[in-house]
């Protein structure tokens, strides 16, 4: 009885398996929610509703929930998490900062929101992430030239941006528009800063010059930490294992009050019939969960120029052809990527020959170099970080030998009189000896 | 006194001549031969300053073969010349066969190093 038990709660682990997170297929498709208060659920239902049109399942739990889980048996249980919860202070269950740090290391995403109660905790994992929210537990970003016009009286907390980073990669290249002009993006909540030495994370979205941090209730009483454009709302971390996160500094952001509502930005005439929310909330959930900019390569393939089999050594002063082929996930298929800066090294401590690679535009990359003048042992590199895609770090070895001896050239041009004055001399030596023996 | 040097370098050149005439006829077809091979010595010197040593055994196994050919044949020169009282006793033919086999163990080497 025990074991038929054991077998029929272990039978619904095996769909889980088969549709499981794996290289082949880099859009996983389980998605944990953690809430703060179920009503989320509906009041932020057209977001989710465009998570699960393309495919996800969300799995809704309140952040508190002593069942909630990332793993069991060794194996996870989800792809993607995203943190709807900003003023948890502690998860239930088996979810911990480290827990969530573990996740995203094994190279899963994450999105976060924070809003202006948010919790130590959820500020820690921010931390870790590479992104510092303004210290103030009570400050909001406040700007009194780009909020967003409204009926009521506002303390103009509620912020207009349309600072977007210029990136067709993780916005999508469909400009956010709804009428001519590109539509701004309503924010209200807190915001954070980026160290400027971290090369892995980027803002997003980011607040006009004239924003800055404070407490709205209580006056100014000394110069806001946080001002201008220093300032970011969203921010996105690409890490070096390829896991994406998502931070914002606003849960109202991700509201389908923010999403329908029209803006004015505060002295622009032009009023937009809709926000950019929506529109920019979905490229960047897309680009979060690896629909967009996501490249695989394969196919490392490289040969004598003529051949067609890999050598395991080259010569110096060889014609080689070299190719690779790098595709991009679409979401649903990979297809072949397209760009014109690909480049291959062909390195040993400082790259010898650095060439462009040409495509066919089907992924097929290709060129072909000469083998420098110098022997020992080389790599074909390519190392390859561009904004908003994933980095591409390929190395393959390859020894280069100098000329056997044979291999030099048989007769220097540059020597044929000294070879020409030692035949005269031989012909020289035999006529002289015909004259002198039959001469008188 | 420049005439009178000038006077006598001309002299000098006359009973040079005049001398040089009276000479045998073999003898003279053996310096013809070795003004040949100097000449050719110094065509190569001339071609590896203008164009630099780059493959320096070859220009040393031309010169070589040129300058080795003149010394043998200045040996030979000596040992055949009847004026020549050292070498009196000594057959013409048997400094003919030396000159032979010296020349060949010369220009072996000659081609062994000429790459």
């Amino acid at each position: 009885m025990s074991k038929l038990l054991i077998f029929l709660t272990l039978i619904p682990l095996l769909p889980i398996l088969t549709t499981s997170f794996s290289p082949e297929n880099p859009s996983g498709r389980r998605v944990l929610v953690l809430l703060d208060d179920l009503a989320l659920k509906s009041s932020h239902s057209v977001f989710f509703n465009s998570l699960q049109s393309r495919g996800f399942d969300l799995d809704f739990k309140l952040a508190d929930d002593p069942k909630i889980g990332l793993h069991r048996y060794g194996q996870y249980l989800y792809d993607g998490l995203i943190l709807f919860c900003p003023t948890t202070e502690r998860f239930g269950g088996s979810i911990d900062l480290a827990a969530i740090l573990d996740f995203v290391d094994s190279g899963h995403d994450l999105i976060i929101a924070a809003d202006s109660n948010a919790s130590d905790l959820i500020r820690e994992i921010a931390t870790e992430s590479g992104v510092d929210f303004d210290e103030d537990p009570a400050a909001l970003v406040i700007d009194h030239s780009s909020y967003a016009v409204s009926n009521t009286e506002g303390d103009h907390t509620l912020i207009a941006s349309d600072e977007y980073i210029k990136s067709d990669v993780i916005l999508g290249s469909k400009k956010i528009e709804a009428s001519a002009d590109i539509a701004p993006v309503l924010f209200q909540g807190i915001g954070h800063s980026l160290n400027p030495s971290n090369s892995l994370v980027l803002k997003v979205l980011s607040a006009s010059p004239s924003a800055y941090s404070s407490n709205p209730k209580s006056k100014l009483s000394n110069p806001p930490s946080l001002t201008g454009s220093a300032i970011s709302l969203v921010s996105i971390v690409q890490a070096r294992n390829n896991a994406r996160i998502l931070i914002s500094g606003s849960l109202s952001m991700f509201s389908n009050r923010f999403f329908r509502s029209e803006v004015q930005k505060a002295g622009s005439p032009t009023k937009h019939e809709k926000s950019g929310n929506e529109q920019f909330l979905t490229e960047l959930s897309k680009w979060v969960f690896h629909e967009r900019g996501h490249l695989k390569a394969m196919n490392v393939r490289h040969h004598k120029a003529g051949e067609a089999d890999e050598p395991t050594i080259y010569r110096v002063n060889d014609d080689l052809e070299y190719s690779v082929e790098i595709y991009e996930w679409s979401g649903a298929s990979w297809e072949p990527y397209v760009a014109d800066d690909v480049q291959v090294q062909f390195y040993m401590m400082s790259p010898y020959v650095l060439k462009n690679l040409s495509t066919d535009k089907k992924g097929s990359y290709f060129t072909a170099f000469k083998v420098p003048d110098v022997y020992g042992v080389f790599q074909f590199k390519i190392e390859y970080q561009r904004l908003g895609y994933t980095s591409l770090s390929l190395s393959k070895q390859i020894p280069v030998r100098p000329f056997k001896h044979n291999e030099y050239e048989r007769f220097i041009p540059a020597a044929y009189p000294y070879y020409g004055a030692a035949f005269s001399m031989m012909t020289g030596f035999f006529i002289f000896t015909a004259v002198h023996l039959y001469s008188k | 006194m420049v005439k009178s040097t000038s006077k006598d370098t001309q002299a000098l050149f006359h009973s040079l001549r005049s001398a040089y005439a009276a000479t045998p006829t073999n003898l003279k077809i053996i310096d013809l031969y070795v003004v040949f091979s100097v000449f050719t010595a110094l065509i190569q010197v001339v071609y590896m300053a203008v164009v630099g040593s780059f493959p320096f055994n070859s220009f040393l196994s031309g010169v070589l073969s040129c300058i080795g050919t003149a010394v043998l044949a200045v040996c030979l020169r000596i040992q055949v010349n009847k004026e020549n009282k050292e070498f009196k006793d000594l057959p013409p033919e048997r400094a003919f066969a030396d000159f032979v086999l010296c020349n060949l163990v010369l220009h072996l080497v000659i081609m062994n190093f000429l790459g």
